[in-house]
Formats: C-alpha cells, structure tokens, sequence
C-alpha cells in the first residue's frame, strides 16, 4: 500500500518526509526535534520554543515575525511542546495559503521557508547567551503555562491522574516541566543546551501540500545544513504490573466532581498486541457506541462526558468522567464492571463491530487533516515502525474478539484520581 | 458559484427546505450537517399552527438537541455506530446543528440525519432522565473559567436580550421543561423553510438531491412563512460596566466587551460589518501591534490573548481579554490603544496587510470539512453566503473602517467582567 510519505535523509541526518499533494488548500511544514523526557532537561527543553520564536537576527522580535506573516496572507506559524510517551518533542509549524489561491507565486512559500529556518537556526543572541529580556519574560510566561493546567478541570484531573500512577518515571514529567526549574535557568546555560540539542537530537522535517520533491529537498538541503552529531537517545519504558491500587483525592472550590481512572495496558504502539488494544479501547470507552458511554451517561445519567483513551507511546489507558460529588462510588464500581465484562469476553456484536468501525472512520478521516497525517507518522517514528493508515487499518480489521479479551488480561487499573470540593 | 476550484451546488425543495452540496473529491470523509435557525435566544415566539404566543424554559433549545437523538427504536448514536460514523450536535445563541462524519455508508447515513431530525419523540421518561445529564453537562460548565468571564460580560453588557442567558439554561430552568413544550418548540422551528442542510465531501451532489427531495416529498410540509420571534426591548446603554466573580483559578481572568448599536439587518451587509470590526481589532490588538508586543513584554498578556467580534441580526458585541496579572491596568491600556489610533487614525499600511491576513485565513479554513460547514450554516442562517467572503473582504475601504472604529468603540457602550482567583 502507498505511504503518503517519501522519506529522505539531509545531508546533515534530519529526516525529511514529504507528501505533494494537491488535496488541500495550503502548504504545512513541520520540524520536530525530539527529546527524552528527564525532569533534569525538561523545563529547559519547554523553554526553548518559547525563546525561539521571540526573534531571530533578520526578525528581531515577535512583532516583525507577525508583520512578516501578515504579509505572507497570514501564513500560520508556532511552536510548543508535544508529549508522547516519554519523548518531549520541539514543535515548529508553519503553514501558508496555497499560492496559486491567492494570486501570487511561489516566491511567499520560499520566503515564508526562509523565516521558519531563520527562527530556528538563527536566534537572536545577546553576549554568550539568548537576548536576556527574551528568556526572562519566557521564563515568566511558561510558569504561567504550567500553572493554567490548574484552571483546566478537565485536562487537570487527567494529568494529575497520570502523575500519580507514574511517580518516580519519566512519563509524571509534565511537558512544560517544574516551576521550581525556571529560576535557576540562565540566557547562556540555555543556549549552551540549545546547541547541544539541536547538534545531537534526532529532528523530522515534514512537508506537506503541492510541492516538487526534488525541488522542496534542494531547498532544505540548503537552508538546514547546519552541522549536527546524532546521538540516540531512550524510548519509553511499559511498566507491566501493579504493586497496589491507589487511590487518590484532591478538593478544591468545584461545582462538578472529576473522575479519573489510570490502566496499565502492557501494549505500546509497535507490539503486535497493539491494534488489539485499540479495540478494546473503542469498546470500553471511544465513543457513544462504547461501555462507559452507554453505561455511565446513558443507563444511569451520571455524567455528561465520560471516555477512555489511550497513551499509545507508554501503554496506558486513561478512563475520565464528570459527575456529581456523592456518585463517585457507584461510577469506579459501574468502570471496573465494564472492564470486567470485556476480560470476560461480554462484549456485543454490535459492540465489537461499531467499535473497529468507529476506529477505521476516523483513521481514514485522518486523512484528511495535515495536523492528524503528521501526528500519526510522527507516533510511528517515535516507536520505530513505518506503516501507512490503509496498514493500520487492515490490522484493526484482523482483531478478534479473543484477541481483545486476551489483550484486556493485561489491563490492570493503577490508580483512582477524584477532583472533589472542598 | 466557484471559488478556488470549489463548486457550490443549490436546491430548494417544495416545503422551503434548502440543500447545498459542496464536493470535494479527494477527501476520504463525507461531513453533512442539518441546521435550524433556532437557538437559545429564541425564547419566546407565536406558535404558527395555533397562534398562540409562549415563553419558554431558558435552555430548551439545547434540552431538544440532547433528546432528538431519541427515536421509538431507540438511539441515533447506536445506528450512526453500526455505519461506523459518528454523529453529533450543537446549539448556539442563534442555531441548533446536527451532524455527522463519514468515510462509508454515505447514504444510509444521510437519510438516517433526515429521519432523526425530522422525527420528534420525547417521554417523560426520557426528558426526566436528560435532566440528570444535562445538569453534568452545566456543571461541567459551571468549573470553567474561560466559559465563566465571556458569560458574565454579556450580562453585563445585555439588559434583557436573552443573549445573557447561558445556552444551556440553568440547572433550575432546565426542571421546567417538558414534553409539551418541547413539541411545541419542534412544531415552531423545526419547520423545513426554517431549515438547511449542507453536505461537503466525496459525494455527487444530484444523488444527495435526489435523496432529501424523496423524503421531503413524503412528509405532506407545506411552506411556512417567517416565524414571529419576540425579542425584549433592549436598551442601547450597558446594563453594568463592570462584574467580578473568585472561582477556583491562579490567575486573573478578563474580558473587556463593546456592545454593538448598529443592528437590525443581516445579509451583506452584517458580513461587511463583521468583516470591518474584526479587522479592527487586528490592527489594534494584533500580534504585530506595539500594543500586543509591551502588553506581552509586560507580563499582562501572554499567547492565549484574543479577541473576537460577533455579529447577529438582533445583536452584536466584540470580546477582547485572556488571563492577566494586573486586570485594571490591562483595561486602563486596552482603553488607552482605542483612544490612541482614534485619535490618530488607522494606517492604510495596516489595513492592507491585515487585509492580505484575513484572505489568507479565509483560504486556510476551506482545509476542514468541519470548518466549512459550520462557517456555511452559521452564515446562511443570517443570510449572507460564504462564498461572497473574499469579495466583501476586497472591497472594504479604508473609510470604511475609519468610521466604524468611531462608531463601534464607543467608551459608553464598553464593560468588563473578571473572574479573581478565589
């Protein structure tokens, strides 16, 4: 089957993936520098992205990259942090309205390359260091980030969940790292580890949208011939078993109570156990179809939202629902039941069916987005398989019913979070 | 009508019902959404077949989006699931929208949002139950504070119109409705002339067609004149000009409103003023503004800034805010840019580039199905066809504009709403 990718090496070792394709309205680029999740690097790692794209020598400040974007029709550009498993990966993007649209030609495209490659390669340096006014406000700014998880109920009572179960790993490191690292992070000391960084970690440059291959890695070539020694680094580590159940509370000044359920799977994206688990994810609770759906909201209207989804790149399984305060009892009791039942083998026909539906659906509707193309092919860098979508697809149509009751033998639940009021 | 080699396609069937069709042949994924022009401001109408005029519970909108999922059979989410598509719902202030996504069973799946949508079945039983769900759903709300400030500001901002009241009612509201009332407010607007479908993805428009007009035919509709919706008299002043809430948060949270006089007409002619409001508020507070840049270096704004203008037929009002440190002084420099370009005017150079921006944007946008159609709906619910964007966009003038920063930013007409950390 096609992969929608073509993969070739810089001269330098950066992979470069393109897709041409005329499919969609713009152009996406993207680079990746990946990282391994160590709370002694992390928050410098977080930092780095932020100080970036505060300027370069040809654009100072962030103000003259805006003006320049605004002038390329509003181009769209960033960067930020990305946690899969235990890698923390360096995001640059930048995408830009197809040429031809707009009555112009390819002339933006390269300028708008030429400012993506200047924010990474050229930052604005001050003395031996970043220009210190940049990494002091950015410094100021990532605490902030950090920080707003709290106000995030939602995503808070999921994170918190994870940092519980995976105390003393790498994976209970939040992408942004510690509060407690920023001050002690000097403009030098931080562009000292830059360098390092982008010298010796593996990068991914994608390209997708109407480009000519040939001419798109001549240009990279030349723009990212920066010198660089690859150093490999550690994948994520799939820590098995369960020692004990833990249960977890936190009160705060809440109207809705936050439940989360934290399971270790033993499957990592990569094992061929993996689309099992998947399944098993879609029946248990990927959607209207799924157990929790139809148990917890539907049957006993305890909630409005309640799903599981996976960390495929750590093998964890994250069930979550929000619920009144005095229920918390009854909905562990009715998530454990679901689980159980599918170890069991109870699973429907219906159930089992819509379930590898709903997951063939929205992979082939990643398709149709650059964003989840490129997400995806990045998981499979970062747990080194290749494999196209129609692939995955292929294998998800193979499981079984036994093979998702086999699967779910290894699903142990770790740790019970409860967000509740105070 | 073609734009960027898109090819928008129209029916209007016998009982007023609107269709159009925008293929898209490369895309895996079919995505068709079937809106009404009825939303959560819509509170108290004239029942056409009866005459009668009625208050309803706030909130009721959205209470009959949860239950249209209801048929005699049972659940829509179950049959969407057997085709492996996933469906879906959202109210507003001013439309309640049903969708799905599909990637197969494209026409089993359009007649089954026909069917579901065009079948009203509510019990006692089940309205009882929603409650529970719905009260979830609030709550969850209730514990966001980004939620919180913008709906505080329209209470400040609103009198009477019933864009102050939560889209979802309240908790106590929600206890009022009943079966009864929900079939009246079906009757009144789920009526086909108040309707519209849009469909967007691999499809040949003529079946698409062919298949609404079969059912519509059958359903013995007859066209519908305009609904009588009755609206408060709202005043032109704002009810407050400031609200403050503590929640559970680090930081402060603030949003500044400037309520719109200048209403009472849609078409055309509101997407040139909307247009015109948010290039404003570009080139005020935009990323490449000096503004944007000290407010940033000061600590008092980060990333997460923005600002929006909403334009409706009946009402209109822009947001501007995010978290800060300093609340007062963020409004005291926010008041302090307004002032400033009114009183030195706007840049020509400003306004061309944001000009070139929002193309670019616009052209972006026409990546996602999801966007597309949700922009359509929205739009042509207010008459205006999104396809006529980059030609209102071309012809605005710098005049224009001028006039507009004078009329719309009007101190008098400004409040402001802060959520403090409890």
């Amino acid at each position: 089957m096609d992969r929608l990718f073509k993969r070739k090496a810089l001269d330098n070792g950066i992979n470069l993936y393109v897709y041409s394709t005329d499919k969609f309205k713009t152009v996406t680029v993207c680079a990746f520098i990946h990282q391994n999740l160590d709370e002694s690097t992390a928050t410098k790692t977080a930092l780095l992205p932020f100080v970036l794209k505060r300027g370069s020598h040809r654009f100072p400040s962030s103000r003259h990259i805006s003006l320049y974007l605004e002038e390329l029709y509003g181009a769209d550009f960033g960067a930020d942090i990305i946690k899969k498993g235990e890698r923390q990966i360096i995001q640059f993007f930048i995408e830009m309205a197809n040429p031809k649209y707009i009555g112009s030609n390819d002339k933006i495209f390269d300028e708008g390359l030429e400012l993506f490659r200047d924010v990474l390669l050229n930052p604005l340096t001050e003395g031996s260091g970043f220009k210190k006014d940049y990494v002091e406000q950015e410094k100021d700014v990532l605490k902030r980030n950090i920080e707003a998880l709290f106000n995030d109920k939602f995503n808070y009572a999921i994170e918190r969940c994870f940092q519980e179960m995976c105390k003393g790993e790498p994976f209970s490191v939040y992408k942004y790292g510690s509060v407690s690292d920023l001050s002690g992070i000097s403009s030098e000391e931080l562009y000292d580890f830059y360098k390092m960084v982008l010298k010796t970690r593996p990068a991914d440059i994608f390209v997708l949208g109407e480009v000519d291959e040939e001419r798109i890695y001549d240009k990279l070539n030349r723009l990212f011939s920066n010198e660089r020694r690859e150093e490999k680094i550690p994948g994520s580590v799939v820590v098995k078993d369960v020692e004990r159940e833990k249960f977890v509370e936190e009160k705060q000044d809440v109207n809705q109570g936050k439940l989360s359920l934290g399971f270790r799977t033993g499957v990592k994206y990569g094992d061929e156990d993996y689309y099992a688990l998947m399944v098993l994810n879609s029946v248990f609770g990927g959607g209207p179809h799924s157990k929790l759906f139809r148990n917890v909201r539907e049957k006993e209207s305890l909630a409005y939202y309640a799903f599981s989804r996976l960390e495929k790149s750590k093998g964890l399984m994250m069930a979550s629902c929000g619920i009144d305060f005095d229920k918390m009892e009854r909905a562990v009791k009715i998530v454990r039941e679901q689980l159980d039942d599918i170890k069991d083998g109870r699973i429907s026909d219906y159930e089992f069916d819509s379930s590898k539906k709903a997951l063939v659906n929205s992979l082939k509707e990643a398709e149709d987005s650059p964003a989840m193309i490129i997400s995806l092919y990045l998981d499979g860098i970062i747990n080194g398989i290749e494999e196209s979508i129609q692939e995955i697809i292929e294998k998800v149509w193979n499981v079984t019913k036994e093979d998702v009751a086999r699967v779910a033998q290894k699903v142990k639940l770790d740790t019970v979070y409860f967000l509740n009021r105070k | 009508m073609n734009f960027m080699g898109e090819n928008l396609l129209f029916r209007q069937f016998d009982n007023g019902l609107k269709a159009y069709v925008l293929p898209k042949k490369n895309f895996n994924k079919v995505f068709a959404v079937y809106s009404t022009k009825y939303g959560s401001i819509d509170n108290e109408f004239v029942v056409p077949t009866t005459g009668e005029r009625i208050k309803v519970p706030e909130g009721i909108a959205h209470f009959l989006e949860h239950k249209m999922f209801d048929m005699p059979y049972g659940n829509v989410f179950d049959k969407y699931a057997e085709y492996g598509a996933s469906s879906n719902a959202y109210t507003n202030y001013t439309n309640t929208t049903y969708l799905f996504s599909t990637t197969s069973y494209f026409e089993e799946c359009l007649k089954l949002l026909l069917e579901f949508v065009e079948t009203p079945y509510f019990t006692k039983e089940s309205v009882e139950k929603e409650k529970g769900i719905i009260t979830q759903e609030l709550r969850m709300y209730e514990d966001e504070a980004e939620w919180q400030v913008i709906l505080n500001l329209l209470k400040a901002m609103y009198h009477r119109h019933p864009v102050r009241d939560d889209i979802g009612g309240t908790v106590e509201s929600i206890q009022n409705i009943d079966v009864d009332t929900l079939y009246k407010c079906y009757e009144t607007f789920y009526h086909p002339s108040n309707m519209v479908i849009f469909v967007t993805g691999p499809v040949d428009a003529d079946r698409v067609f062919e298949i609404i007009e079969e059912r519509e035919n059958k359903r013995g509709k007859v066209f519908q004149g305009e609904i009588q919706r009755i609206y408060p008299e709202e005043s032109p002043t704002v009810n407050r000009s400031s609200v403050e809430v503590k929640m559970a948060v680090t930081r402060p949270l603030f949003a500044m409103g400037f309520k719109d006089n200048d209403v009472g007409f849609d078409g055309v002619e509101l997407l040139k003023k909307e247009v015109i409001t948010n290039m404003l508020l570009e080139i005020i507070f935009g990323r490449s503004t000096r503004t944007y840049e000290k407010l940033y270096e000061e600590g008092l704004i980060d990333d997460r800034f923005s600002f929006e203008y909403e334009g409706q037929k009946g009402y209109g009002f822009c947001t501007i805010g995010g978290e800060t440190k300093d609340p007062e002084k963020l409004k005291e420099r926010l008041i302090a840019s307004i002032n400033e370009a009114k009183e030195k005017g706007l840049k020509e150079e400003d306004f061309e580039r944001v000009r070139k921006k929002f193309l670019g944007n616009y052209i972006q946008g026409f990546n996602s199905l999801e966007f597309i159609a949700s922009a359509f709906v929205s739009y042509h619910h207010r008459d205006i066809n999104i396809f006529d964007y980059p030609e209102v966009l071309k012809n605005i003038s710098f005049d224009e504009a001028e006039k507009r920063l004078h009329q719309f930013f009007d101190l008098d007409r400004m409040a402001v709403s802060t959520v403090y950390p409890k």
